[in-house]
């Protein structure tokens, strides 16, 4: 059951609708109040090519172009460096504009500003690239081969980064295994690919010396501080504003060259300069993720119980280490996560990230952790299938309960709560799970049809610290987020804050908050997201993060609001202790008596510096900043569950059912947290039925639009039934779990389970499960013999 | 650069204006009446945010150029409805949180009219097939869906659902 | 992604638009519906100097029923065919091959004549045409010619169409007695191009057996592809399963190539799945027909 305290746990509708709804929201594109110059990229159509001389003087010279810049104006801008402070790690430094070389296909080698786009792309026709092609790399295994071209000389043997841990006593488990799995999982590299593109608009006021960088950006603070040190400005001569963005999922969680560029060309030409992202230039170069491999190998006993793991995971990195996480990013990610709700003690993992000449991977909605499930979880069907066991009863046998919580697992990952179990067998319920066991029994095994069940549990890191980034090095992340709240004279509040939103309703549910906490309604609460120069700094939006520590902010802004309130409150009331009054409809009340001013009356007290106000507080106003770095551990937990029905004539899955029971402790809006599974899931579904981004052997993308590029549409995308278990955090402020990605990280794994669980029943199976994504139509037809197994992609 | 002048009906309101003959109908929308409602997502017409009512049909508008529409009657999601009020459809997405980041749906939303005004009352699969060239990577569709469906119940037999523009948007001189 | 300069040229009749084309020659592009075009313009892969909008001109609007055919103009948009209760109803394999392009928006603009001109191997009216034997009319500076849907498309997004040419229109058989017909097609989501499709039009006498048939499969050969054999074999044999089975076995001759969507085997395998599911249907819709 949701929990409701004031309007905290309730489905307020979203104060930011409206706008939305009648095309009046305010995206990147929108910003033409400074009459902006347009900006065009001249992009590499090499994967890698040395660059012999960039000609630009037929583009200078066309009417409407005001500059053309190439990698040599850019000398004096600071390569961006992603600092990760681990062992194994390679830094190599990444200058905005390719100098000497490309590095992979679509990296900048020239800049066109003109008075319009259509003008600007006219120029990028004049101008004259010599390259000398080098080698291209474009797969982790060749990057790795003995002897093979390299990405950057600065980075030996393609290795970005390689960390090898041992947990516990591995060997030894294997050494006395009953049984021994291994099995191989692969995940296509897919893209983001948000419904808005990314774009950056910049304007230098030398008066004042401020440069005022709009930007589709979901981590301000950070892209703040980046730009002061790369430009060698104060912090205080920046401002960043990110404004209504069309969805984000981590793409817009990275800083990218074009982000440098734009303020560098605004402070150049002393013009307002704006570059919007094509839809090509975000799938060629918005960060990729997930192209990664699980080599795993699992010591197990007769009764299905796993006692040890051994993984060799490789991600491909492309050709740099995306700012501000980072290559080790997946990497880590993945290997660190993998042991998700289950018990196992012994564990080890040695995971690399290569080096290849593709666009750079990054964060997208997830990180690691749909594709280390998509692992974890098709090895526990594997070995259900080999031992004859059900693949909801091979995990109740791992799965840890709730009895053993709290829990630190072999890595050091501590759970303070979840409801692993409970969750399982909620879904199971939901689903009718053994009904629809009987149902697919039923259907011969000669069928044309079958339908199978798959199952995906896992926990979700959310909320991640300070700490938390110092332990996976990651230098430029702080950990902490923030909120200035004012509550006026008239008792309305207003929240300021770096935290943006990309679609998450945060106008709302930090409004909910406040609310609660100082007894007035969402609609007195005005939320002002994603500007530096009116916010205290601090990290952003991404990772299951900002509920917790935006929200926990907002909590804590709130109560010294309230506190304030209450002392200022009992100076008119008879001089009451905080203690014997309350706040709630507008009102501070005197407990148990009839005595209460309204909170209109008692605000206006705080800001009279010669009255009350200052008698009982020595600063007037009612104005705060409070700071949130959450506690280390805040993880979530949920189910999915699959339903498909697989037509063995043309391949192609339908969903017959799908369940999410989610467990995120407290809900702060259960509206908006279904909502945010089922884009999730829909992302999940996409990632395990139809997405991929495929190269050449040359390193061309051969998925530049999204006519190539398969995300979901509406058909492709079922129904869903949510179900809620509430296991409050302990540690969080108001007792919650951070959830955003979490959709996006059970579908895969259910999805492709319940394709392989379905394949099972047919009498043609080939006996090999699916384990790589995306499962096209053909590759179920493979697993049934009717395409032949030299299919040309070697699955 | 070729230029021509155009006039034409946008949300109810009749304009003259001088275009470069190459300049799309959604930039020109965008730039040169400021109605910023009709979002550019792909510029190659595969993922529908573009979508405006072209003589009440709904298209893409990255694939027509602005010159085309001389003459033509223009309906963005700017005259869905009138100033400050909502129209059933956006108050549908509103009460079922059938929006999220909010891009994708000023063209999810004249697709549905369009949708409505043929079908008053359309089912899930009608809905979903109508609306596939429509896309949205937030909501997962399960609520605009629902949106839909919702307004359709309600205006099912009564014809609540109007095409025609309501309101100007704020048209720039 | 924005189109590079060009001249706009709009003629108001299909004579001023005859002698424009013949003034330009090569340099110039029609424009109809613009649903493929736009996109290779925007794409600068289409950089004409002019562009012709041919969408004003009113000879290339029409669509009547005469001579016991379907005429359609150019210019008739894909949606009219499911929409317009003449062409739905008389041709109903046309309705049910358009309902599968694309999606509504692009329906409601892209042209027939234009998806012919464009001749995608993989789009489905090119295929749909050829199973019904429509006969196109072309008019260029010699006057009018009338081709045969089956030998205009020559090569992979070619067709037989000079420079100074417009396609004008065409016209189909329209269902009488008899009468069957399935649109089929295999894609990785609605509305994306076929990895492989299936047209059927055909008729049943009133034994049963195969009078007329005409068979066309999209997405597996540089162009829509006629199945001349099968047709051949069809013709005056009984419509039922055996046979149909059997007319499989002649479905041969056709070249897919494998893409990121589909492997050559997997659309072949489709071809043949998709050829017999569309003959089936085809006959028992003929049967009710009868």
């Amino acid at each position: 059951m949701t929990q409701v305290t004031g309007y905290i746990g309730r489905s307020v509708k979203r104060k930011e609708d409206a706008r939305l709804l009648r095309g009046e929201g305010r995206y990147l594109d929108d910003l033409n109040h400074l009459k902006p110059k347009q900006v065009a990229f001249w992009r590499s159509p090499y994967a890698h090519a040395r660059i012999k001389a960039v000609r630009t003087a037929e583009a200078r010279e066309l009417p409407g172009v005001i500059a053309v810049f190439t990698g040599e104006d850019f000398a004096p801008v600071k390569p961006l460096v992603t600092e990760i402070q681990l062992e194994g790690y390679v830094a190599k430094p990444q200058d905005p504009v390719a100098r000497d070389k490309a590095s992979h296909a679509g990296e900048i080698v020239a800049v066109v500003v003109a008075e319009d786009r259509y003008i600007a792309e006219d120029a990028l026709e004049l101008i004259e690239v010599d390259f000398e092609p080098l080698p291209a790399v474009v797969d982790v295994d060749a990057a790795l081969a003995e002897g093979s071209s390299l990405v950057h000389t600065e980075v030996p043997g393609n290795i970005y980064y390689r960390g090898r841990r041992v947990f516990g006593e591995v060997e030894a488990a294997f050494a006395k295994a009953e049984l021994v799995f291994r099995e191989t999982f692969r995940t296509s590299r897919i893209a983001g690919t948000p419904l808005e593109a990314r774009g950056c608009l910049a304007e230098y006021d030398p008066y004042q010396d401020v440069l005022t960088v709009w930007s589709s950006t979901q981590i301000p603070s950070i892209l703040h501080l980046k730009l002061a040190e790369i430009f060698g400005m104060h912090e205080n001569g920046i401002r960043i504003i990110a404004p209504d963005m069309g969805g984000g999922f981590g793409i817009k969680a990275q800083i990218y060259p074009e982000e440098i560029i734009i303020p560098f060309l605004a402070r150049a030409l002393r013009l307002p300069v704006k570059w919007v992202q094509d839809r090509r230039e975000d799938l060629l170069t918005g960060v990729h993720a997930r192209d990664h491999r699980y080599e795993l190998e699992a010591a197990v006993t007769r009764e299905g119980v796993l006692t040890a793991l051994r993984l060799r995971m490789l991600t491909d990195a492309g050709a740099f280490s995306s700012f501000p996480f980072g290559c080790t990013l997946e990497a880590t990610g993945g290997a660190r996560m993998i042991l998700g709700p289950y018990k196992i003690r012994n564990y080890e993992y040695d995971t690399i990230a290569v080096a290849t000449n593709k666009a750079p991977a990054g964060a997208y909605r997830g990180v690691a952790q749909p594709s280390c499930f998509f692992a974890i979880e098709g090895l526990m069907d594997i070995i259900a299938g080999k031992l004859g066991l059900d693949p909801a009863e091979i995990r109740r046998r791992n799965m840890l309960s709730s009895a053993e919580l709290p829990y630190t697992n072999p890595i050091g990952i501590h759970f303070d709560s979840g409801s692993y179990g409970e969750s399982l067998e909620k879904a199971l319920q939901s689903a009718r799970y053994a009904e629809v066991r009987g149902e697919q029994s039923r259907i011969p095994a000669d069928a044309g049809r079958q339908i199978g069940i798959g199952l995906a549990c896992y926990t979700e890191i959310s909320g991640i610290s300070s700490k938390g980034y110092q332990s996976r090095g990651v230098a430029d992340v702080p950990g902490y987020d923030s909120v200035r709240m004012r509550m006026d004279p008239s008792g309305t509040v207003a929240i300021y804050t770096t935290l943006t939103s990309q679609g998450q309703g945060h106008w709302t549910t930090f409004a909910q908050i406040a609310a609660t906490e100082l007894g007035i309604e969402p609609d007195q609460v005005r939320v002002v997201d994603g500007d530096t120069g009116l916010a205290p700094l601090g990290t952003g939006t991404f990772a299951s993060r900002a509920s917790i520590t935006g929200g926990g902010a907002v909590f804590r802004a709130a109560r010294e609001i309230k506190r304030i309130l209450l002392r200022v409150a009992g100076g008119m009331l008879d001089d009451l202790p905080p203690e014997e009054l309350e706040l709630g409809e507008g009102f501070v009340r005197a407990r148990g008596r009839k005595l209460k001013v309204t909170l209109r009356e008692a605000a206006r007290k705080a800001y009279e510096i010669r009255s009350g106000g200052s008698e009982t507080r020595e600063i007037p106003g009612l104005e705060v900043i409070a700071y949130y770095d959450p506690p280390p551990s805040n993880w979530s937990n949920a189910v999915h569950l699959a339903v498909v029905e697989l037509n063995l004539v043309t391949g192609f899955p339908r969903f017959l059912d799908y369940v999410v029971v989610s467990d995120c402790g407290n809900l702060i809006n259960p509206m908006i947290v279904d909502g945010q599974i089922q884009g999730g899931a829909a992302q999940g579904i996409g990632e395990a039925l139809l997405e991929a981004l495929e190269y050449d052997p040359g390193g061309q993308l051969l998925t530049a639009s999204w006519g190539d590029y398969l995300i979901p549409t509406a058909l492709d995308v079922p129904e869903m039934k949510i179900e809620h278990i509430t296991t409050p955090c302990p540690s969080t402020e108001g007792g919650v779990k951070g959830m955003g990605e979490g959709g996006a990280i059970g579908a895969l794994p259910a999805v492709v389970n319940a394709v392989n669980d379905a394949l099972r029943r047919s009498r043609c199976w080939t006996g090999v499960p699916i384990t790589r994504a995306p499962v096209k139509p053909e590759d179920i037809l493979r697993r049934v013999g009717a395409v032949g197994a030299e299919g040309g992609d070697g699955r | 650069m070729s230029t021509r002048t155009i006039t034409l009906t946008v949300n109810d309101q009749t304009l003259t204006r001088e275009v470069p003959v190459r300049k799309t109908l959604a930039d020109f929308l965008r730039e040169d009446l400021g109605l910023t409602g009709t979002h550019v997502g792909c510029e190659l017409g595969q993922c529908g945010a573009c979508t405006v009512l072209l003589n009440g049909d709904p298209v893409k508008s990255c694939l027509l150029f602005a010159v085309q529409a001389e003459g033509s009657q223009i309906v963005t999601v700017e005259g869905l409805a009138g100033k400050d009020a909502l129209h059933p459809l956006q108050q549908a997405f509103h009460d079922h949180h059938a929006l999220q980041c909010g891009f994708c749906t000023p063209g999810m939303l004249l697709a549905a009219v369009d949708l409505l005004s043929r079908n008053p009352a359309p089912k899930a699969d009608e809905i979903r097939r109508h609306l596939s060239g429509n896309l949205c990577r937030c909501t997962g569709y399960v609520n605009i869906v629902k949106a839909i469906e919702a307004v359709g119940a309600g205006a099912a037999g009564t014809d609540t659902v109007s095409t025609g523009a309501v309101g100007a948007g704020n048209i720039q001189k | 992604m924005k189109s590079a300069p060009f001249e706009y040229l709009v003629p108001a009749s299909l004579a001023e638009a005859l002698e424009t084309l013949a003034g330009h020659q090569d340099e110039t592009k029609v424009l109809a519906g613009g649903q493929s075009l736009v996109p290779l313009l925007k794409l600068r892969l289409a950089r004409p100097r002019y562009l012709l909008d041919i969408n004003r001109v009113p000879e290339l609007s029409y669509l009547e029923l005469k001579d016991g055919r379907l005429h359609l103009g150019a210019l008739t948009r894909h949606s009219a065919l499911g929409r317009e209760p003449s062409a739905r109803g008389s041709c109903p394999l046309l309705a049910e091959a358009a309902a599968r392009i694309g999606h509504t928006a692009i329906r409601n603009r892209g042209t027939v004549g234009g998806s012919l001109c464009h001749a995608d191997p993989a789009a489905e009216l090119p295929a749909a045409m050829i199973a019904l034997g429509a006969e196109l009319k072309i008019d260029g500076p010699g006057g009018t010619r009338l081709v045969p849907a089956a030998g205009f498309f020559q090569g992979f997004m070619t067709v037989d169409l000079q420079p100074d040419e417009i396609l004008a229109g065409l016209s189909v058989p329209v269902a009488g007695p008899g009468t069957g017909w399935s649109y089929l097609e295999v894609s990785r989501r609605h509305g994306d191009f076929a990895i492989a499709g299936v047209a059927v039009w055909l008729s049943l006498d009133d034994k049963g057996l195969f009078r007329q048939v005409g068979i066309a499969l999209a997405g597996v050969d540089d162009r829509p592809w006629k199945a001349r054999a099968c047709e051949d074999f069809l013709v005056g044999k009984e419509a039922k399963e055996e046979v149909i089975a059997a007319a499989r076995e002649q479905l041969a001759g056709f070249d897919p190539t494998g893409d990121i969507h589909a492997s050559r085997e997997y659309r072949e395998l489709m071809a043949g799945e998709l050829f017999v599911q569309a003959l089936r249907q085809a006959v028992e819709r003929a049967a009710n027909n009868l």
